[in-house]
């Protein structure tokens, strides 16, 4: 009763913030309803119309190839920093802030920083780009471009993720490095046979965390930067779609369907995750680190 | 287990929640009811509005009011049908006729007809017919509009006269605009890119749609009830193609990525845009302008004088407690006083006869000088519909014409820009016209 009492404040706080408002989008998903008149009832007529739609099958395809991209490149830079700043050495906490910090940017201030650095012209990355050479793209006007440019605004925002790896590194038993050394293995094979599996259960999770944030990530880049655009629909993202059918177009209902939807659609990648988590984990991947295996 | 400690902080929550919410009631005899007013647009264009508020305060006692300035029209449109859905909407706010069609018939909206016909200090007769008519709902009057504005063209008088160029003029065909438009466009100092473009034109259907009345052609085919478009006549593609020429033959326009590097307003501004297709809104910030003259002309013809309507009105929810004191407001807002101070920022042209044609909107001294193109546009102004899906179909409508605009190939066509307008934005006028 006392563990319960503890958790009490919490478990408020996820059943009127999370359980509630899901359940709401739930049975909204059923319903046509702008919040100004009665709604009406469509049972599955919004699910059935979102199949039809362009926009919504656009966003859908671009979420996909954001997650795909996105997640693999943001865990492997995560945990490319967390094996070069692990070690205690000087200014090493000035370059672990460094990589935190935008993470802690408001995401709108963020967002308007990008619109200036991806301006096509003016902007300090095509400036630098076209100084040494390099192709400039043109990233708010060529759909393949913008893609890039979002993804490549979320690949600084890694703090969270450089900080799980950063503990999960700093787990590892240098007494296994020392053995490994001793027994004739160079620094490929010390990360792939030690670091790599003992790290493998935090990578996963970041993978699994990062996945969930992922679908929401794409919102304010594709609001404030790309503006969903070039058309048609070239960064239109889930969020952004329903976003525009809420709020833009009081279609409350449509849009629910969509977020039940992407929920749906994030519940089946995480659970496909732990899937292989627990597969691997089964096999023995890590087995012994201390860190989940059996 | 131990309870009451929860529930009292969950009730004291609860308490100070509804305290801090509960905006409607009465106040306390002899003090102030505020009203409050909802309105969109940047700082330069809103402060028209914070004048006009501090002005009504200033005039009387009784009465203040609340302005919640809000950056962008579609976070307006957001906040009003939460409100909506949460009972605390404003009691006024300021929406432009094509985006009203989600609002009118359902319900939350107070028609001001009534209060019109009982005022003492305004009347129907007052106001520009054509501002009144785009926020008349089967013929009542819903909403009341602060303005008459409409497509024009902002030209650079230096660089027009640098150019030994023609002005633009009443009576100017869009040929002429065109070969304005390429002899400005000009590369000063020879590297092979633009510096000065001719003329600056946002792809967007409010943009098409004056010269396709122009040319003789329709929009929709029925402009109260439309169930769909009808651009795919000749007398409508002609203009359409002459449209998206402008960019892709003609050049005379900045590319893609040097309209997403600099808007329009900002070249103009900076004189590197000889012309640019804007409504009244961009005034506030073209006084700025110090280093060249500006002026305005109605828009090229193709075949007869056409514009679209730029018109704001300020609407009263039925959930408003304090009408009363709204539609005082409005009385000042819409009466000669509050006109006259809208008008004294530049962003309106106003919707009151009596205001539009005196000195304070008129005057030559303060630019643009022919503000009267302004109300001689108004005979020749047409207004897109404006039904409940139109916000919709102005987006998806909007994405093709860009597309077609900047089309990478070098030359978009208009007849298959007409097939995908056509394709896409059929189900929308079905849903509008199916009621859901």
């Amino acid at each position: 009763m006392g563990l319960w009492l503890m958790a009490a404040p919490f478990l408020v706080g996820v059943a009127a913030l999370v359980v509630a408002p899901a359940l709401v989008t739930l049975v909204m998903s059923l319903f046509e309803w702008d919040l100004l008149q009665p709604a009406r009832f469509l049972g599955l007529g919004n699910f059935r119309e979102l199949l039809g739609d362009v926009a919504f099958r656009a966003s859908l395809r671009n979420s996909l190839t954001y997650v795909a991209i996105a997640v693999p490149l943001r865990v492997a830079i995560a945990l490319g920093l967390a094996l070069l700043m692990h070690r205690r050495m000087r200014g090493v906490g000035a370059e672990r802030s460094a990589v935190f910090f935008p993470t802690v940017i408001p995401d709108v201030a963020y967002a308007l920083l990008w619109l200036w650095i991806l301006n096509p012209l003016y902007g300090p990355l095509n400036l630098l780009l076209g100084a040494v050479g390099l192709p400039t793209p043109s990233w708010l006007t060529a759909a393949a471009s913008a893609r890039w440019g979002v993804i490549v605004m979320g690949l600084f925002l890694i703090g969270e993720g450089f900080l799980i790896a950063l503990a999960a590194r700093r787990a590892v038993p240098g007494e296994l490095y020392d053995m490994a050394s001793a027994s004739g293995a160079g620094p490929w094979a010390r990360f792939v046979r030690v670091t790599l599996p003992l790290m493998t259960p935090a990578l996963l999770l970041m993978a699994t965390r990062d996945t969930i944030l992922s679908f929401q990530a794409t919102f304010v880049p594709a609001l404030i930067v790309t503006e969903g655009g070039p058309p048609p629909y070239g960064t239109t993202y889930l969020p952004l779609f329903v976003y525009r059918n809420a709020f833009e177009y009081l279609r409350y209902g449509y849009a629910s369907a969509a977020t039940v939807l992407m929920f749906v659609l994030t519940a089946s990648i995480v659970w496909l995750q732990y899937r292989a988590i627990d597969r691997a984990r089964r096999g023995g991947l890590w087995a012994g680190s201390g860190l989940g295996g059996t | 287990m131990r309870p009451t400690p929860l529930v009292a902080a969950a009730l004291a929550a609860g308490l100070a929640l509804a305290a801090c919410t509960s905006g409607g009631g009465d106040p306390a005899p002899g003090e102030p009811v505020t009203i409050s007013v909802w309105v969109a647009g940047d700082p330069a264009e809103t402060q028209a509005f914070v004048d006009v508020a501090r002005g009504f305060e200033a005039s009387q006692r009784g009465i203040e009011v609340d302005l919640l300035q809000i950056a962008e029209r579609d976070d307006l449109i957001a906040r009003l049908s939460t409100s909506f859905a949460g009972g605390e909407p404003p009691d006024l706010f300021l929406m432009n006729y094509r985006y009203l069609g989600q609002f009118e018939s359902k319900g939350v909206l107070e028609p001001l007809e009534p209060y019109l016909a009982s005022s003492s200090e305004l009347s129907a007769e007052d106001f520009y017919p054509e501002a009144m008519a785009a926020f008349q709902s089967d013929g009542v009057q819903t909403c009341m509009p602060q303005n008459v504005a409409s497509l024009v063209m902002y030209f650079n008088r230096d660089l027009f006269e640098r150019a030994g160029v023609e002005q633009p003029a009443a009576g100017w065909t869009w040929n002429d605009m065109v070969v304005a438009a390429t002899e400005l466009t000009r590369d000063i100092d020879g590297d092979g890119a633009v510096d000065v473009y001719g003329l600056g034109v946002d792809p967007e259907i409010i943009r098409v749609a004056p010269f396709v009345w122009s040319a003789g052609g329709e929009l929709v085919d029925d402009p109260e009830r439309p169930t769909r478009f009808t651009i795919g006549s000749l007398k409508a593609i002609r203009p359409l193609q002459a449209f998206l020429d402008l960019r892709g033959v003609a050049g005379v326009t900045p590319t893609d990525e040097e309209a997403e590097a600099a808007d329009f307003e900002t070249r103009f501004l900076d004189g590197t845009l000889a012309m640019v297709m804007e409504s009244r809104k961009v005034v506030p910030s073209f006084r700025t302008i110090t280093d060249f003259r500006w002026d305005v002309a109605p828009l090229p013809v193709h075949e007869r004088p056409a514009t679209i309507l730029h018109s704001d009105a300020y609407c009263m929810t039925s959930a408003s407690e304090h009408g009363a004191e709204a539609w005082t407001f409005l009385e000042f807002a819409l009466g000669p006083e509050g006109q006259r101070i809208a008008t004294a920022t530049g962003r309106t042209v106003p919707s009151l006869r009596s205001v539009a044609e005196s000195g304070a909107f008129l005057d030559p001294s303060v630019p643009p000088a022919s503000s009267q193109a302004f109300l001689d546009a108004i005979g020749a102004i047409q207004a897109v519909p404006h039904i409940e899906t139109w916000p919709e179909i102005e987006d998806v409508v909007n994405a093709l014409i860009e597309e077609a605009y900047y089309d990478p190939s070098g030359r978009g066509e208009a007849g298959e820009l007409v097939l995908a307008i056509f394709d896409q934005t059929q189900p929308l006028f079905d849903r509008a016209n199916a009621g859901g």
